[in-house]
């Protein structure tokens, strides 16, 4: 019982990590980047590059991650996104497009070999007879961090409530005197680095592979659309539910089913209650 | 020199043209009405003026051409928008909708907030209240608020009366004539209250399908039978 406590709680502080920068593209920008998951992989990649092969120092090495995230991020609302002003399903596509495209990228840069990334943090720790590994502990908390700073940047301050504005009322928020390109841009930024970010955690709990941009699309797709258009803490609450999904499915039932019941939550949600348990619209 | 500057402003919707070639001019420290029926196009004069529709011709605010800004930019030049429909942030509070407001004029928000609840007190006891949750009135005063906290020279309030009781459009009536006089702000009323935009505005421009179709003062307006007819009815 303790054990799929704090099991459910790892996984769901990773799950948070992974979703909150799908869900800020999604609340600001009205889009549903399909390529998001290629920010984890490039994220993931990035730091392997930087610190298994390169031997840099594992902080400068994460750093680097990071902007190369934000760089993606950045590349693609202004090459792609703002080109297709509006028109949602071609931004859809093409997202969904390019995610495949940097696939290929990586098996050319680094072949279709799976990778194995050290721990960023090594070492166990053991509680009862639950033994957990540092590196998600440190996942768990940085998530909890980097989500509450994002909560209090965007209620506290000028630019994080012109986000929020933009999310509730572009109209409204470009009278007020916010450029909404640029907040726009900025989120894209944004959402680049905390999925890279993320995308370092999770390669480093499971292993780097061209095709592991998958999995944590889904996992963002599904918080957004059980939680709704969504709110930070919507988001951190919906992480947890499938969390803890997950890891009672795999504890009681079968390690196989464990994507299975997310995705049925999705259809259940889609159809029983398309705005999201706590849909409303805003950041 | 005017305060506002419009020059044979033609804009469009997509390929739908909704102004034709409006000239027309603001005097520092006046208060202006646009009155017009449904689909004349004021709310497009307005939202051409912050820059938000397609438009060609010259707009000039403080002499300076804002045709080719960005709408934020036109804030900072000192232009504040009350739009139709108000498009406030209904899920902050009405502080924070207020704080968005002041984005471009962060020295100036405790002397503005001040302004604002003195304005309209009911804001001042209900900051923590969600637009979404409020009355009609209480919205349009924290559009007005709102538009205030950028410390604009001229402001533009697009039917600030639509579904309001007389009461309360009286209130917002009052607030905008102390706005003007006290504060010396230059003020553009869009209006189909016919009679409120004659109680304030020094000048009226009559809109009809994009053109202008008359100007002048609401006295020279009533001696005009044909528009006392169209307009004036009683
Ligand atoms: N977003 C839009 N897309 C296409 N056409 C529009 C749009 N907004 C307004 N129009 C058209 O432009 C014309 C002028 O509309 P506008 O809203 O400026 O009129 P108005 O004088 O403000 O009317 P009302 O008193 O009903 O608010 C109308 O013919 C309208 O159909
Ligand atoms: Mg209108």
């Amino acid at each position: 019982m303790l054990q799929v406590l704090i099991q459910g709680f790892l996984l769901s502080g990773l799950y948070a990590l992974i979703a909150v920068g799908f869900t800020l593209i999604f609340s600001v920008g009205r889009v549903l980047n399909l390529a998001y998951g290629a920010y984890l992989m490039l994220g993931g990649y990035a730091y392997f590059y930087s610190v298994q092969t390169l031997g840099m120092p594992k902080l400068p090495g994460f750093l680097f991650a990071t902007g190369m995230g934000a760089l993606a991020g950045v590349l693609m609302y202004r090459l792609l996104v703002k080109r297709l002003k509006g028109d949602q399903v071609a931004v859809e596509i093409s997202t969904l497009i390019l995610a495949v495209v940097i696939q290929a990228g990586v098996v050319l840069v680094f072949n279709d070999s799976s990778k194995i990334l050290h721990p960023i943090v090594g070492g166990v720790w053991r509680i009862g007879s639950t033994t957990i590994t540092n590196n998600i502990l440190v996942a768990m908390v940085a998530s909890w961090i980097i989500l509450g700073g994002l909560l209090l940047f965007v209620k506290k301050t000028h630019v994080g409530r012109a986000m929020q504005a933009v999310s509730m009322d572009a109209k409204g928020a470009r009278i007020s005197g916010i450029n909404t390109d640029r907040v726009n841009m900025m989120t894209w930024a944004i959402s680049g680095a905390l999925g890279s970010v993320a995308g370092v955690f999770f390669a480093s709990y499971t292993q780097l592979n061209p095709s592991m941009w998958v999995a944590p699309l889904i996992i963002a797709v599904a918080v957004v659309i059980v939680g709704g258009i969504g709110s930070i803490v919507g988001t951190l609450i919906v992480a947890h539910i499938i969390g803890f999904m997950e890891i009672i499915t795999t504890t009681f039932i079968a390690a196989e089913l464990r994507g299975v019941f997310t995705m049925l939550l999705i259809i259940g949600v889609l159809v029983i209650r398309p705005q999201g348990l706590f849909g409303r619209g805003d950041l | 020199m005017a305060l506002l500057e419009i020059t044979d402003l033609h804009a469009r919707y997509g390929m739908a043209k909704s102004l034709h070639g409006i000239s027309l001019s603001v005097e520092e420290g006046s208060i202006v009405g646009i009155i017009g029926p449904n689909g004349a196009g004021k709310s497009t004069l307005m939202d051409s003026i912050m820059g938000l529709v397609e438009n060609t011709g010259s707009i000039k605010v403080a002499g300076q051409e804002t045709t080719r800004l960005d709408t934020s930019d036109i804030v900072r030049l000192g232009v504040g928008y009350a739009p139709e429909r108000a498009h406030l942030f209904p899920y902050m509070s009405v502080r924070e909708n207020l704080l968005v407001g002041a984005f471009t004029a962060r020295e100036t928000i405790e002397e503005k907030l001040e302004q604002v609840h003195d304005l309209f007190p009911v804001l001042k006891d209900r900051w923590a209240q969600e637009t979404a949750t409020q009355s009609g009135g209480e919205r349009q005063m924290v559009s007005l608020g709102r538009a205030l906290m950028s410390d604009p020279k001229i402001l533009l309030v697009d039917e600030p009366t639509i579904g309001l009781a007389p009461k309360i459009c009286d209130g917002i009536a009052r607030a905008l004539k102390r706005l003007n006089q006290e504060m010396g702000l230059t003020v553009v009323i869009a209006e189909q209250n016919v009679n409120f935009a004659l109680s304030l505005a020094q000048e009226i421009h009559v809109l009809e399908t994009g053109s202008l179709r008359v100007s002048g003062t609401p006295e020279q307006l009533r001696s005009d039978p044909e528009l006392t007819k169209a307009y004036f009815g009683h």
